[in-house]
């Protein structure tokens, strides 16, 4: 309980703290990278609500986040107000998950996984299809262009997301999910109604999915429509969940932090070869840290444990 | 108060149990004896709604279950120890025991019921902190029942009791189980390999051999006769 209300403090400080930043510096490119940062932190956390803590993966993430940022981009560029328009994006996603969820979520095993990735690809190629083009912002909201409101748009998003999830998982409602993630038939056998749980983790992720895509629609000035929708917008999150620890909370925000800062660095350095050595790092990770950087303190004690054990005998 | 009532299930493709019907009468222990792979954990499944027969119904006090989803079929009042166990092993056994009374009917007598069941269990008090993969087979049985029982159940469905324990761990646990049933009133249907502990616990039992229903009786009756020493106990008929 003390420990928990530490970790409430300490996260409660360092949201003021960013809050703070604009004042001591405007530098656009510190700015440019902590809303990558705050946007992947949004993205890969929920997918950890749906895909860690209640085990269903969602490998077309990307339908989510482009819906929000297409419904978004389109709402805003024809002058609805901003705030409403990356509500109205965000609802879309929902109202998408629950589509798909009401079928793909009543069945066990791989289903899901498959229908979710088949829905970004064919979410990506229909949008390609119908906006081919480029949307590019208007010369009004071109002239009042300002890097400081994302800022404070993409903290807001991450911050409800954060919040939202953490009461989420640390509820009753968290521990049904945990149960269905660890075993669903069992979780039945006790009378959890386990398609209920995955429905309300698919809801919250894809709202917050949903949420971080009209902030993408907020930030860029110009993007191909179906941008959002690729599937490097499915494939981030999953790398950052599982290089930072899957199933727990700060996991993605820890995987989030080393994503864009080893990206920045390796862009800078090896270009497109950058995508490799994530690949790479991914499949080390499952292999041989499967609870990501999280679990290493755990790991390194086993290790020093045992040999200390060895070392007595 | 339950009625199965001419079931046909299948595993896929596969025909598991053939046309049976059992009753469990009032608030005794019943018990379904076979050997591997008769069909028995099916019919037991099936009960708990995680199968849904083919042909025939299963109804519960007048109310028909069978068409029900699992979780319902909990809040009607049976609960199930699975085979195996099958804990949130990552769990503490408090958080365990919670997700047992996750409906909401069990909500609500949440703290009571978890009190007696440290009554019944005091080990689990003890080790309520503890994640539940950390206990021994047979501290995880006691939390697997535990947890069951969390749903205020009247009947209380348990597959393989002995699988896996010392003997006089299994002693020990089917005592208990007889004292809640004695105590509470809640109905227990059993499922066994272990013919002799099964019966000896029992009234009443059923025999399933490849999927159909062979013989039931007074499981005194059905201890002593020749079916099931020749057939389980591996004796001579006189």
């Amino acid at each position: 309980m003390v420990e928990r209300k530490k970790g409430l403090v300490i996260a409660a400080v360092v949201i003021v703290a960013l809050a703070l930043v604009p004042l001591f510096t405007g530098r656009e490119y510190v700015f440019s990278i902590l809303c990558m940062l705050f946007l992947y932190v949004t993205l890969s956390q929920s997918w950890n609500i749906l895909g860690g803590y209640t085990g269903q993966i969602n490998v077309g993430q990307a339908a989510f986040f482009g819906m929000g940022a297409l419904v978004a981009r389109l709402l805003w560029v024809a002058g609805a107000p901003f705030y409403l328009s990356i509500l109205a994006g965000g609802l879309s996603s929902v109202i998408l998950a629950i589509i798909i969820g009401l079928p793909a979520l009543k069945l066990r095993g791989h289903y899901f996984a498959i229908g979710t990735l088949a829905v970004a690809t064919i979410a990506q190629i229909t949008v390609g299809n119908i906006l081919p083009g480029i949307s590019f912002l208007p010369a009004q909201q071109m002239a009042t262009y300002s890097l400081i409101p994302r800022y404070y748009v993409f903290l807001i998003i991450m911050a409800a997301a954060l919040a939202a999830i953490y009461i989420t998982v640390n509820s009753r409602v968290g521990l049904g999910m945990e149960a269905t993630r660890d075993d669903e038939e069992a979780a039945q056998m006790v009378g959890v109604n386990t398609f209920k749980y995955k429905m309300i983790a698919f809801v919250i992720s894809s709202f917050f999915a949903g949420l971080a895509g009209g902030g993408f629609a907020y930030f860029n000035a110009s993007y191909y429509w179906y941008l959002p929708f690729t599937l490097m917008w499915c494939f981030e999150p999953i790398l950052i969940v599982f290089i930072g620890g899957v199933g727990s909370f700060l996991g993605p925000v820890i995987g989030s932090v080393c994503y864009v800062l080893l990206k920045e660095l390796f862009a800078l350095t090896l270009g497109e070869a950058n995508l490799l050595i994530f690949g790479i790092v991914f499949i080390l990770t499952i292999l041989f840290f499967p609870k990501g950087i999280i679990g290493l303190p755990a790991k390194l004690r086993q290790l020093f444990y045992r040999r200390g054990n060895v070392v007595g005998r | 108060m339950l009625e199965i009532t001419g079931i046909d299930v299948f595993h896929g493709d596969l025909q598991a149990v053939w046309d049976v019907s059992l009753s469990i009468e009032g608030k005794g222990i019943t018990t379904l004896i076979g050997s591997n792979g008769s069909g028995k954990s099916t019919v037991l499944s099936t009960i708990a709604g995680l199968l849904k027969p083919v042909r025939g119904s299963i109804s519960f006090d007048g109310m028909r279950i069978d068409t029900l989803p699992a979780h319902k079929i909990v809040d009607a009042g049976i609960a199930m120890v699975p085979e195996g166990r099958r804990l949130f092993r990552e769990m503490t056994v408090m958080d365990n025991l919670e997700m047992g009374a996750i409906t909401k009917r069990a909500r609500k007598m949440k703290n009571e019921t978890m009190a007696w069941i440290f009554d019944v269990f005091p080990i689990l008090k003890e080790r309520a902190r503890q994640r539940a993969d950390t206990l021994s087979g047979g501290e995880q049985q006691m939390l697997a029942i535990g947890r069951s029982l969390m749903s205020q159940p009247r009947l209380l469905l348990v597959d393989e009791l002995s699988l896996g324990l010392a003997p006089v761990v299994v002693q020990r646990i089917s005592q208990t189980l007889d004292e809640i049933n004695k105590t509470k009133g809640i109905g227990i249907f059993l499922v066994e390999q272990n013919v002799v502990m099964a019966l000896e616990l029992a009234e009443t039992g059923h025999i399933i051999e490849n999927g159909r229903i062979v013989g039931t009786g007074k499981a005194s009756e059905l201890l002593a006769s020749d079916q099931v020493r020749q057939a389980y106990l591996g004796m001579e008929g006189e």
